[in-house]
């Protein structure tokens, strides 16, 4: 251990540094203004501390962590997520009244364990960033512990995650005693030595797909999502459908950037599988729902589905489209779920689709920032979801895997039609009896901001993606 | 000394393992899913010895250290969350908790 390398780490370590500060601070003085301040610095310090990160990459920091430009993209992905879900949860939790100031400590961990993961290049990073992640979320979804829905989806989502998190273990460990190695070089070398097909190796990855579906909420892996996403706090909704799930996929990117996945027939078929069905079941599910909470569960679903057509294709071109498709679905996801927590407080959750009906005859502004969200998720003009999807699609072009590229445009039809039923609901006259509905606490100036800047960038990257394929270019090719 | 081969090890450990899981999917009572759970996890945990054993390599005794480690951790968020399920439904039975449905 090294100058160097305590500067290739230093976005985490400020950020394992953050907690313990905030730990320290509610000890001596609970305050929650204070705690939120902090965590946001912590943050920000963390996000500024990249460039230094940079100049000494690309560095292997011990056999555990790699620090690349790839590293140093979805670390400050993350990071960024984790601010605006911070800013998001300050009103929300303004009036609750257990002890509000642990939840941004759960939530600096939850983001620190995101961060490892895509600083990965071993399966005891692996399993150690996934725990820290999975073990805050468990927390964090019972927050508001009152209420006996929070309990029951942290209740699912731990013994789901738990058996699966058992599940992965076993695959590593099979995977390692064929191998050798706990290192992720553990695979270029363990294909290698068995052209033909190993069973250990084959039940190894097959229970390793087990672990890393769960997390990424593919079919068939998909059951506790909508459950979970109702369940928790809106906010935690939407963490967990972003910086959650986007730390699993940037490590599964690294995982088969030495033996590229279409290098491994078998495998291949496994997730081809796994995204045809993830596409189709998750918009056709959705289509079911009356909680906007549970189709925007689904709808995530079927978001990871296409997302995996640029992990199944070859080149740099697919690794920049999976990293522009992730910005854009976080930056859309989160508006979404902002909107839905602008609504609500801890106590009561605006979800029921009925309730949204003439939203935007009593607060224009948050119907005009869902309809983006939502327009975005449905991959219509002018938003980031379409000009993500066209560089997902291309990057299939490339590959020639015409059989996924036909599920994905049948999937998006099929999606179109739930869009806009809820945003169809948003624009109808408002229902005569205005006791169900909307009737939320007014708007704060963080909320608000934080909703235009996330509209601004939903539209922007429709409008003009060119800025930040060029950073993802410049960070994620060449470097890899 | 006779040593075990590595195959019993990794057997053993599979049969823990099919244990565990079917506990977790029979029981419906909390506290022997978190059990079956720790079963499974435990397995996992000999899966990596042997490994570890067969490559002559400390590794897998130390990712067993790190599995009891975060096996720990989440029992302790579990039986917080039993407390909680217990108040507001006076039961184990985790199907009593399963409002949310469609």
């Amino acid at each position: 251990m090294n100058a160097s390398d305590l500067l290739a780490l230093l976005p985490l370590i400020i950020l394992a540094g953050t907690s313990v500060v905030v730990i320290i601070a509610i000890a001596f003085y609970r305050n929650y203004r204070l705690t939120v301040f902090l965590t946001l610095a912590g943050m920000v310090g963390s996000f500024l501390s990249l460039p230094f990160a940079l100049s000494v990459q690309p560095r292997q920091v011990t056999p555990l962590l790699i620090v690349d430009g790839t590293t140093v993209f979805y670390i400050g992905l993350v990071l960024t997520t984790s601010f605006v879900v911070v800013l998001l949860s300050y009103q929300y939790f303004r009036d609750y009244d257990g002890n509000r100031e642990e939840y941004y400590l759960l939530l600096i961990l939850a983001t620190l364990g995101s961060g490892v993961l895509v600083a990965s290049n071993h399966f005891a990073a692996f399993f150690l960033g996934i725990e820290v992640l999975s073990v805050s979320l468990y927390a964090l979804i019972a927050y508001p512990r009152y209420d006996r829905r929070r309990v029951e989806a942290s209740i699912k989502y731990l013994i789901l995650a738990g058996a699966t998190s058992a599940f992965l273990l076993f695959g590593m460990a099979l995977i390692y005693s064929v191998g050798g190695t706990l290192e992720f070089s553990s695979l270029a070398k363990a294909a290698s030595l068995s052209p033909g097909m190993n069973n250990v190796l084959l039940i190894g990855w097959g229970m390793l797909i087990v672990g890393i579906g769960f997390k990424l909420a593919l079919v068939p892996f998909h059951m506790w999502t909508p459950d979970v996403y109702q369940g928790a706090p809106a906010p935690i909704t939407g963490f967990v459908a972003t910086v959650s799930k986007g730390g699993v996929f940037a490590l599964i990117l690294r995982y088969f950037s030495q033996v590229p996945i279409y290098d491994v027939p078998s495998l291949w078929w496994v997730f081809a599988a796994i995204a045809i069905a993830s596409m189709l079941l998750g918009n056709m599910l959705a289509l079911m729902q009356t909680n906007v909470k549970r189709v925007l569960a689904y709808s995530s679903i079927s978001h990871l589905g296409y997302l995996l057509i640029a992990f199944l294709s070859r080149g740099t071109e697919a690794q920049n489209a999976a990293a522009f498709y992730l910005v854009a679905y976080f930056a859309t996801t989160l508006a979404g779920f902002g909107v839905i927590t602008m609504l609500s407080d801890h106590e009561n959750e605006l979800e029921d689709l009925d309730s949204y009906r003439g939203l935007f005859w009593k607060r224009p502004g948050l119907a005009l920032v869902f309809s983006a969200a939502l327009l975005s998720l449905a991959g219509l003009p002018p938003s980031a979801g379409l000009v993500g999807k066209i560089f997902v699609a291309a990057a299939g072009v490339n590959s020639a895997l015409w059989l996924l590229l036909i599920v994905l445009v049948i999937a998006s039809v099929i999606g179109v039609f739930y869009y806009f039923r809820i945003m169809i609901s948003l624009y109808r006259s408002p229902e005569a009896d205005e006791e169900r509905t909307i009737s939320a606490p007014s708007l704060s100036m963080i909320g608000s901001v934080t909703l235009a800047v996330l509209v601004l960038l939903v539209v922007g990257l429709g409008i003009y993606p060119a800025p930040v394929m060029g950073i993802i270019s410049r960070l994620i090719t060449g470097l890899s | 000394m006779a040593t075990v081969p590595i195959e019993h090890g990794l057997i053993l450990a599979a049969i823990l393992f099919a244990i565990g899981t079917i506990g977790v999917i029979v029981r419906r009572n909390i506290f022997f899913m978190l059990l079956s759970i720790e079963i499974m996890l435990n397995a996992a945990g000999l899966a990596f010895v042997s490994a570890g054993s067969l490559w002559g390599q400390p590794d897998g005794q130390i990712m067993f250290i790190f599995i009891l480690t975060m096996a720990a951790a989440e029992v302790s968020i579990g039986l917080a969350l039993i407390i909680q399920l217990y108040q507001r439904y006076h039961t184990l039975d985790v199907d009593a908790s399963s409002e949310m449905r469609g």
